[in-house]
């Protein structure tokens, strides 16, 4: 099956470490160009170093999506570098954690205020585009109650309600818009390894919640998200897409 | 092959060399030094002289064996009572426990118990805690008051003592035609050093302070006496009493069983410092060990050493590598406005944690806003089991009501919890006490990360078999240049 990625142009938040760097990989794989986006300006170029390769476009830049101005401006030359925007994959997250009320205002100004950003600067691009497509990064901690009632996993519920809407508002432009919810996903230097580490008894409480009794990969949720975001999923649009090997219990009707 | 000679592991059957393939999958993780606080720039503003932090030139003390029966033999249990326990100083409790004229602390080392006395001059005296008559113990272990009597009556025949020992009254003392015995309560050394009441039951032990030297100039900065008790709990362990002091003294073990603390501490890094018969190490907290990869959110557990020195955690955008030195400009800059004054303390003292074992059985972690104490205590009769002390302290904010101290608990090994990283230690000393004994190991094979445990055994030979390594306070009646191996023949395992 070919996703009909080749000289697609995608640009994707928070892409040096796990997900949204197996997410770059993999599009850049299917020969997509790719501007992608983090903190760090060294790992942003040792990134930028490992994934780049002769027959497609990749840009990276680094830049703080908290910051509303400059992130606009890193948009506005993520399109320029690749002449337009046909996918678009907001990744970065503030992280779940409950240390104070600062996390609701970390979360929403991160989590949701750059996802909505993005999403409102880059459709008109999506809309030029004809076959634009958003993947919004949602999470199992939504749809069911996970460890505390922390302000990521009620974030990521508007999240995934604007997704839907937004995909109801902008179906008639050709723009798709899609959530997937990824489960526990393992991976080095990520949440569930310190877990591991810090939290044994936590970890084991997880693996034990999945049937197979395996933690996703990032090759895994990736392959996810590129499908949802690729030409090859067109006819999936407002969905919540959950991807957790069945680490959620409920009945979705 | 004689039938008491154990199977070597002869290595692997593949062409490269074992050595080589154990090198490279075993090689400890290469790291940047963490920054440590420099002479003229440790952001101290105290006028004392402060904690020294230069490293001290590592003793040559060979790469020796530590023989495994040191753990498991009654005949080296019984040189250390004779020469080592009854000739070192020892804490008895705290001074400040004991504040009232009749107050006193009963504690139990090995077969023989102690009892400190506040007197009415307010000094500190210390006893054995025996009746003079038929040898009852006067008072239980623990805290306790002489009362309104201030006298100690024997609840056999009601013996009874004054403070300072002597006779207060003798029942029917006619009926003794060969009078009182001659001292009343048999008076040991006794000193207050550190908010600590300390003894000896050695007669010729040198000064308190001889013997500390030279821990007073380390510690003293931490004002000990600024801090209220919060645990105080003693669990009967499984384990021979140095099993437990070794267990303190390395890092080495964090990979082993705290894997927790990898992202906590930096396991590696740790500066050994040897002295006389004490020692320590110095641990940089609120840092991640080489040994784990950089997380993309701060470590819960460095979190909370953000969150105790009031420091935002949600919004902190520096790299984790830098948050230790930030805690220290952080509390620098706001202790004196919460009551908390740092002023003896350098930098690295408001993060890191300045281990160190004051010879033979206290192990201190030291930290500016608290500090822990691990007493090490031997069991009267059997080398597979000790008493563990934990202490801790906590500061209490200049201004702020001095709280009740926590009341005293104890149980035996893992009855109860006494928190993750310890109940880590405790499930794994029985096992390496089992271990001593077997026919299969010889002894304690010792790494360059384990130097203080290779310092504690060349102190306790001191004591043991006499060496002109320990210049001043050496006991005296320990025989000199004595045979190192004559015990192992005298008793068995």
């Amino acid at each position: 099956m070919d996703l009909g990625l080749r000289g697609r142009k995608a640009i994707v938040t928070g892409a040096t470490k796990g997900i949204g760097r197996g997410v770059v990989e993999l599009l850049v794989a299917e020969g997509a160009d790719v501007a992608f986006c983090a903190r760090t300006a060294d790992e942003v170029a040792d990134a930028v170093a490992a994934i780049k390769r002769p027959d497609v476009n990749v840009f990276g830049e680094a830049v703080n999506v908290r910051d509303g101005e400059a992130y606009k401006a890193w948009l506005v030359r993520a399109v320029t570098a690749l002449g337009g925007c046909d996918i678009f994959i907001p990744g970065v997250s503030g992280g779940a954690a409950m240390d104070s009320e600062k996390n609701w205002v970390r979360n929403f100004e991160i989590d949701m205020l750059h996802t909505v950003r993005g999403c409102e600067a880059l459709m008109p691009h999506l809309e030029k585009s004809g076959s634009g497509s958003i993947v919004i990064i949602g999470s199992t901690n939504a749809v069911e109650t996970f460890a505390a009632p922390m302000a990521y996993n009620a974030i990521k519920a508007g999240l995934i309600t604007y997704a839907k809407q937004l995909s109801q508002f902008v179906g008639k432009k050709s723009v798709r818009v899609n959530a997937v919810s990824p489960g526990p996903i393992y991976f080095e230097g990520g949440a569930w390894e310190m877990i591991k580490g810090t939290q044994p008894k936590f970890y084991d409480w997880a693996i034990k919640q999945v049937p197979s009794g395996k933690l996703g990969t990032v090759e895994e949720i990736a392959r996810v998200i590129v499908f949802i975001a690729s030409p090859a999923a067109s006819l999936i649009t407002g969905a919540n897409v959950v991807a957790d090997n069945g680490f959620t219990k409920r009945v979705q009707l | 092959m004689p039938s008491d000679t154990p199977m070597q592991n002869g290595g692997t059957a593949t062409g490269a060399n074992p050595a080589d393939e154990l090198q490279a999958r075993s090689k400890s993780p290469a790291f940047t030094p963490v920054p440590r606080v420099k002479a003229g720039a440790d952001g101290r503003s105290g006028v004392l002289p402060g904690t020294p932090h230069a490293k001290e030139p590592d003793p040559e003390l060979g790469h020796d064996i530590i023989d495994q029966r040191r753990y498991t033999s009654p005949e080296f249990m019984r040189l250390e009572w004779e020469r080592l326990w009854t000739k070192v100083w020892l804490v008895a409790g705290r001074a400040l426990d004991m504040p009232d004229p009749g107050d006193y602390i009963a504690t139990e080392v090995g077969a023989e118990s102690i009892m400190a006395v506040r007197q009415a001059d307010g000094g500190v005296r210390a006893f054995y805690n025996v009746c003079q008559h038929r040898g009852n113990r006067l008072r239980p272990c623990g805290r306790g008051s002489a009362g309104t009597s201030q006298s100690f009556k024997c609840l056999y025949h009601h013996w009874e003592y004054n403070l300072d020992g002597s006779y207060r009254r003798i029942p029917d003392v006619d009926t003794f035609v060969q009078g009182a015995p001659p001292h009343g309560l048999t008076e040991i050394k006794c000193e207050v050093w550190g908010s600590f009441v300390w003894f000896s039951m050695n007669p010729q032990a040198p000064p308190l302070a001889d013997y500390l030297a030279p821990m007073q100039q380390h510690l003293d900065p931490y004002h000990f006496e600024r801090m209220v008790q919060t645990r105080d709990i003693t669990v009967e362990w499984d384990c021979n009493w140095k099993a437990s002091v070794d267990a303190f003294n390395e890092s080495y073990h964090v990979q082993g069983i705290h894997p927790q603390l990898l992202w906590y501490l930096h396991d590696l890094d740790i500066q050994i410092d040897c002295y006389e018969r004490h020692n320590r190490y110095l641990i940089p907290f609120g840092t991640l060990s080489p040994r784990v990869r950089k997380p993309n959110t701060i470590p819960d557990s460095i979190k909370s050493i953000m969150k105790a020195a009031g420091m935002d955690t949600v919004d902190y955008d520096e790299p984790i590598a830098n948050i230790r030195r930030d805690v220290q400009k952080h509390k620098r800059a706001t202790g004196a406005q919460l009551g908390k004054d740092y002023s003896e303390l350098n930098d690295d003292q408001l993060t890191d944690d300045y281990h160190y074992t004051i010879f033979p059985n206290l192990s201190l972690n030291l930290h500016a806003d608290d500090f822990w104490v691990f007493r090490q205590r031997p069991h009267a009769t059997d080398p597979n089991k000790m008493f563990y002390d934990i202490w801790t302290y906590e500061l209490v904010p200049q201004g702020q009501e001095w709280p009740k101290r926590a009341k005293h608990q104890t149980w035996k090994h893992g009855e109860k919890s006494i928190g993750l990283v310890l109940d880590q230690d405790a499930a794994n000393l029985p096992n390496v006490q089992a271990g001593m004994h077997s026919r299969g190991f010889r002894g304690l094979w010792l790494g360059r990360q384990e130097l203080r445990i290779r310092h504690f055994h060349k102190v306790i030979d001191d004591y043991l078999f006499g060496s002109g390594a320990v210049a001043s306070g050496t006991p005296s009646g320990t025989p000199s240049g004595a045979d190192r191996d004559d015990w192992k023949t005298r008793g068995g395992t």
